[in-house]
């Protein structure tokens, strides 16, 4: 894909601008709260909140500075946006499958 | 790597260094003197707290007096360990502990006599330290909420600095290896100016990730809480709270142990630890707490400088061991470690002075980033054979960039002095801030009324003499103890002066060489303002004009 003549990519600066804005910071904030879940000690280890909430401007930042690599911003959006979903609902069933209230 | 890639990143990295630029050189200047934000608040602080320092056997004794005189410090006090110049009394507490913390504190003090009597008395302390903090913060932009609302917007600005560090980076890659950490020190300013840039920003890339990102989370952590706890956490509590538990005794100023029994128990379960203040926080009331503060330079601590302990002024029980450097749990101890990261209160002075160098780096990377910019625009104009006079915009970004970076470096200094000599004349922080912003919109005003050709070469000599005036003050009070002004003698303080006048002579320098590219460097460029300029659109070398 990356080697097709039509591959350079286009700046689309706002629409990649808005994808690592508002779906970099949600694909942040789900991949902190499977940490939360899955990571060691689980959801109730005590002060684990304040990592993970530390660690978001990292994840949400790597996201929003690689988006630009993206060929266009709609790729971005749904690309991104696919992965965001995907790691929502991982987050959202991550409950019922460790069996916590 | 690919063309494309690399165009599209230095596009964002100009654009982000650009508009985050002026913002973070004030926040890192700043940020570098609050690296010794004890000693300037000692050296800020007017002579006169020659005040009976106490013995431990009496801290009991004039705690239990001062409660019983004045209420207010029922609200809680500190009871400080070790004398200091910037510190009132052996206890210390807030006459208006209503007061939100913007309005100016109402300080007062007490010790004990020789005859044992309570003696109390409002003291004076210095905002000028916790000004500095505050321009650290806020990069100087003001108003404020709930949160100061420069806080806010230095977040904001550190998105984009997250952004310009990795787009930087993204552009060096292809000559990262070829041209790493090589200086051409050649004709070509603009290249000296950029590998100078590059190898900077390079090495010092780890601290600056660390600085954008956990400026981010100071900014926004309200936010970013708030999702955690929408999206994962939901009805659980995110902090747990300390168990209120039945102490067994009634919570009376009888009923306190005396501060050294604390400080005892303290010691066996954490010996490294070194205690400097005890704060009591709501001392006669069910929830008392005596928060220890003392710094433990075997470990990372939370604070700017001091880690902490909670303790059951009436029990002596450890409640809370999470801020006890070298005691926290395993989170605790990472999140503990980027904050100390960020503040640099680890490996003790050492440390600080190579966060001075960090933060002075930095301040150099976005001034540099802002002149390659302007650089770079008039080497396109050449190339496009139009008129060699500069285009506007260039001209006003690089006025802009020399008056706010200049102003800021200047204006510290001089209400730093016109603190001491103006002392008593209005409200203390009232007059540093007169001071800061007056020197600092002026030397704007002056940078786009000169042209940042001129404008550099005076603004940075002025900031040279305004630092050069910390010192001046100094010697002058020294000399002639009548002087409104004053100095504090002990090595911290002096330390202050010292290094003012380092920084006013480095400054001067600067500023001579700069007049040599000013005046005597390539004509067609916005820094010149020597004679008329030579116009020669086939010049390729930026050539030197005779002298």
């Amino acid at each position: 894909m990356a080697k097709s003549k039509a591959a350079t990519i286009q700046p689309d600066w706002i629409s990649k601008t808005l994808a690592g804005a508002l779906l970099g910071l949600g694909l942040a904030v789900a991949i902190s709260g499977l940490f939360a879940w899955w990571g060691p000690g689980g959801l109730d280890a005590p002060n684990k909140v304040q990592f993970n909430m530390w660690v978001i401007p990292l994840y949400w930042m790597t996201v929003w500075s690689l988006v630009y690599l993206f060929r266009t911003g709609l790729r971005a959006w749904l690309v991104l946006g696919a992965v965001t979903a995907a790691a929502h609902v991982a987050l959202f069933v991550t409950p019922q499958i460790l069996g916590a209230s | 790597m690919r063309a494309d890639i690399i165009k599209t990143y230095k596009t964002l990295h100009t654009w982000t260094g650009l508009i985050a630029g002026m913002a973070l050189f004030i926040a890192f200047f700043a940020g570098a003197m609050t690296m010794f934000k004890g000693p300037l608040d000692r050296w800020a602080t007017p002579p006169g707290n020659d005040i009976q320092w106490v013995a431990e056997d009496q801290w009991l004794p004039l705690m239990q007096q001062t409660l019983a005189a004045h209420p207010a410090a029922a609200k809680g006090f500190t009871l400080h360990l070790q004398p200091g110049e910037n510190v009132g009394a052996p206890l210390v507490w807030d006459a208006n502990p209503e007061r939100s913390r913007f309005d100016p504190q109402e300080p007062w003090g007490a010790t004990l006599n020789e005859r044992g009597e309570l003696v109390t008395a409002p003291f004076e302390t210095s905002p000028m330290a916790n000004l500095i903090d505050m321009l650290h913060q806020t990069a100087g932009i003001p108003g404020n909420g709930h949160h100061l609302f420069g806080v806010y917007v230095m977040g904001a600005v550190s998105i984009l600095y997250a952004l310009a560090i990795v787009s930087g980076l993204v552009v060096l890659l292809p000559t990262l290896v070829k041209d790493f950490l090589i200086v051409r020190r050649g004709k070509n300013l603009k290249r000296f100016w950029l590998d100078a840039h590059n190898v900077v920003g390079l090495t010092s890339l780890p601290f600056h990730l660390m600085i954008a990102l956990t400026v981010i989370v100071f900014a926004f952590h309200d936010f970013l809480y708030d999702a955690l706890s929408v999206t994962v956490y939901k009805e659980r509590p995110l902090f747990e709270m300390h168990e209120h538990h039945d102490r067994g005794v009634d919570t009376v100023a009888e009923n306190l142990l005396p501060p050294e029994a604390l400080l005892a128990n303290l010691k066996t379960q954490a010996p490294d630890f070194v205690p400097r203040e005890m704060m009591y926080m709501g001392p006669l009331g069910e929830r008392a707490e005596v928060r220890i503060a003392g710094e433990n330079l075997e470990h990372m601590v939370r604070g700017a400088d001091r880690g902490f302990a909670a303790m059951d002024p009436y029990t002596a029980e450890l409640e809370g061991t999470e801020y006890l450097p070298g005691q926290e749990d395993p989170w605790t101890e990472i999140v503990i470690s980027i904050f100390a990261l960020h503040f640099g209160s680890y490996g003790g002075d050492f440390m600080r002075w190579v966060y001075v160098f960090m933060g002075l780096a930095g301040a150099f990377i976005f001034y540099s980033g802002n002149l390659l910019w302007v650089e770079t625009r008039r080497r396109k104009q050449r190339r496009n054979g139009g008129p060699v006079e500069q285009k506007r915009n260039t001209r006003l970004m690089a006025s802009a960039t020399v008056g706010v970076c200049w102003g800021s470096v200047a204006g510290i200094a001089l209400s730093m002095s016109a603190g001491k000599w103006l002392h008593g004349t209005m409200a203390a922080d009232s007059l540093y801030l007169w001071a800061y912003y007056l020197v600092f919109l002026a030397s704007v005003g002056w940078a786009f009324w000169r042209g940042p050709g001129r404008g550099a070469v005076e603004l940075i000599a002025f900031a040279g003499l305004a630092w050069l005036t910390v010192p001046m003050t100094a010697l002058l009070a020294w000399l002639i103890p009548a002087v409104p002004a004053w100095v504090q003698t002990a090595p911290g303080p002096l330390a202050v002066d010292g290094s003012a006048l380092l920084a006013g002579l480095l400054l001067l320098e600067m500023a001579r060489r700069t007049a040599k590219r000013v005046f005597h460097g390539s004509t067609d460029s916005v820094w010149y303002a020597g004679a008329q300029p030579i116009v020669d659109e086939q010049a390729v070398d930026i050539r030197e004009k005779p002298a």
